[in-house]
């Protein structure tokens, strides 16, 4: 059952569990949400997990083309023989129940109704994520929450991995605010370099690394002189982490954003 | 019901025993207009919508989102509980739902269409990884979806400040079944009595979209003695 977190002797499985583990350490990224963007936070969850969820399980798992030539290959080749031979087989099928049986059921009667039907909203979903996002760079303003790693969990596959067919990711770069986003997490986050995607080239992106750190470096000892009244709150989020927020364009003086790991 | 009190259209509300076979999609709730037949309640908006009646035009592409979010959000919480309550549990099983869902036909009809749609309904929740939950966890997520459209309302009238919309209209059904349905036990409906901004918000609709309707509807005797009020 993925995903799966090992901590020490501790393991556990479901993002939600696991969130609530982290929590529990005091690592929280919703510290700075107000209640009712805690419950928005759950409502666009349970709208990814509805109306994206299925489709994404169908691209991964049902279609055939993909899945003969991209899912079960690389899952395969990550699972000891001889489950290997088995697993894929077994969560195909579970996608497809899955579908069946959630989304399944009069008046669409054949598998093609029920993909068309879930793709269609699929789209919809897209279309919606774009709209709350917006031109903002997170979904709740300048730092990122539990929120942006959900949509950034179901969106990332789509947006990234190669299949034959690709219905969906054509449907994705349509919408270049969530490819922006995307895009901003992975050069964060995962420090990929994002090759064709951006303008800015190899070069211009280590000159402005190298700039931003020395901005850090130079800001960081200027907040320890800061005067009481200048900082923000008082109180401080727990294991707090400074770090860059990367302009495009490459923009000499970017602020500071202190992020909750 | 509520949705369409809402819009102000006049409706009559009918109770059938075959009601889920009539039902072109099998779902409830269906409606009847003309010749036409349409289930389930994205449908029956979007066919409302389309004679010229809507609650969410006010409402811009951002709301709009949010609306259709929150609607999921009840859908994948509340509605999975309610079903999970009545198909999984199994004292609210032997109890309640055998006897009430196979109540309109003889022995052995009853049991065996009420055996049939549990393991239907089990099945669906396997699939969707509910069936490994306790009830504690089910009500935890009760509580958990309660608060945020609680923590939503805030002190507005409806979820959208002045006007009523689909979502509301939603939330209304869903609660108002939750806090009038007699079960084995309290919990369920302590949940939400637990926020007053939400029985406070289902009082209003009740006295608003119900009460004054109660006296010149047409509605058939079957319906009248299945109505309850809040405020009992």
């Amino acid at each position: 059952d993925v995903p799966v977190l090992i901590s020490e002797d501790i393991v556990i499985s479901q993002p939600a569990k696991i969130l609530n583990f982290l929590r529990k350490q005091k690592y929280n990224a919703d510290y700075e949400l107000s209640a009712k963007q805690g419950a928005d936070t759950l409502a666009y969850i349970a709208l990814l997990e509805e109306k994206l969820l299925p489709a994404l399980l169908h691209t991964f798992w049902v279609e055939a083309e993909n899945y003969c030539s991209v899912t079960k290959p690389w899952f395969a080749s990550r699972i000891p023989f001889p489950l290997s031979l088995y697993l894929p087989g077994k969560m195909s099928r579970e996608a497809l129940n899955r579908i069946l049986l959630t989304r399944g059921g009069p008046p669409l009667y054949s598998l093609t109704e029920v993909e068309a039907q879930i793709y269609r909203d699929a789209k919809e979903c897209l279309n919606l994520l774009s709209k709350r996002l917006g031109t903002s760079q997170f979904f709740f303003g300048d730092t990122p929450t539990t929120l942006d790693a959900f949509v950034f969990g179901f969106l990332a596959p789509i947006y990234k991995v190669c299949f034959p067919r690709i219905q969906l990711q054509e449907h994705l770069k349509q919408l270049p605010n969530l490819c922006r986003f995307c895009d901003d997490i992975l050069t964060c986050y995962f420090r990929l370099t994002v090759s064709g995607h951006s303008p800015a080239g190899q070069d211009t992106a280590d000159a402005n690394l190298q700039k931003l750190t020395q901005l850090v470096n130079k800001e960081s000892n200027l907040i320890e002189k800061m005067d009481d009244n200048l900082r923000k709150s008082p109180q401080h989020p727990p294991r707090k982490l400074t770090t860059l927020k990367l302009a495009a364009g490459g923009q000499e003086s970017s602020p500071l954003n202190r992020l909750s790991p | 019901q509520a949705f369409l009190q809402m819009c102000n259209l006049p409706i009559q509300v009918v109770c059938r025993a075959n009601a889920e076979y009539m039902s072109p999609s099998g779902k409830l709730p269906f409606i009847h207009v003309g010749n036409q037949v349409v289930s389930e309640l994205g449908p029956i908006v979007q066919f409302v919508k389309a004679k010229g009646h809507s609650l969410s035009d006010g409402l811009d592409e951002v709301q709009k989102a949010e609306m259709k979010a929150y609607m999921e959000l009840v859908n994948n919480m509340l509605l999975t509980a309610e079903l999970y309550l009545q198909w999984c549990d199994d004292v609210t099983v032997e109890e309640i739902t055998h006897p009430r869902y196979g109540s309109p036909y003889p022995w052995p009809l009853n049991r065996i269409l009420s055996y049939q749609k549990q393991w239907e309904v089990r099945r669906k929740m396997k699939a969707i990884g509910w069936a490994g939950k306790t009830l504690e966890q089910v009500l935890e997520d009760v509580d958990q979806c309660c608060q945020a459209l609680s923590q939503r309302l805030g002190t507005q009238p409806y979820f959208f400040n002045k006007q009523p919309t689909e979502l509301d209209a939603l939330v209304f059904g869903h609660l108002f079944t939750i806090l009038t349905t007699q079960l084995t036990t309290d919990e369920l409906s302590e949940k939400v009595k637990n926020y007053s901004n939400l029985t406070a918000f289902c009082r209003r609709i009740e006295q608003q979209y119900f009460e004054g309707h109660d006296k010149d509807s047409s509605a058939t005797v079957a319906a009248q003695s299945a109505k309850r009020s809040l405020l009992r």
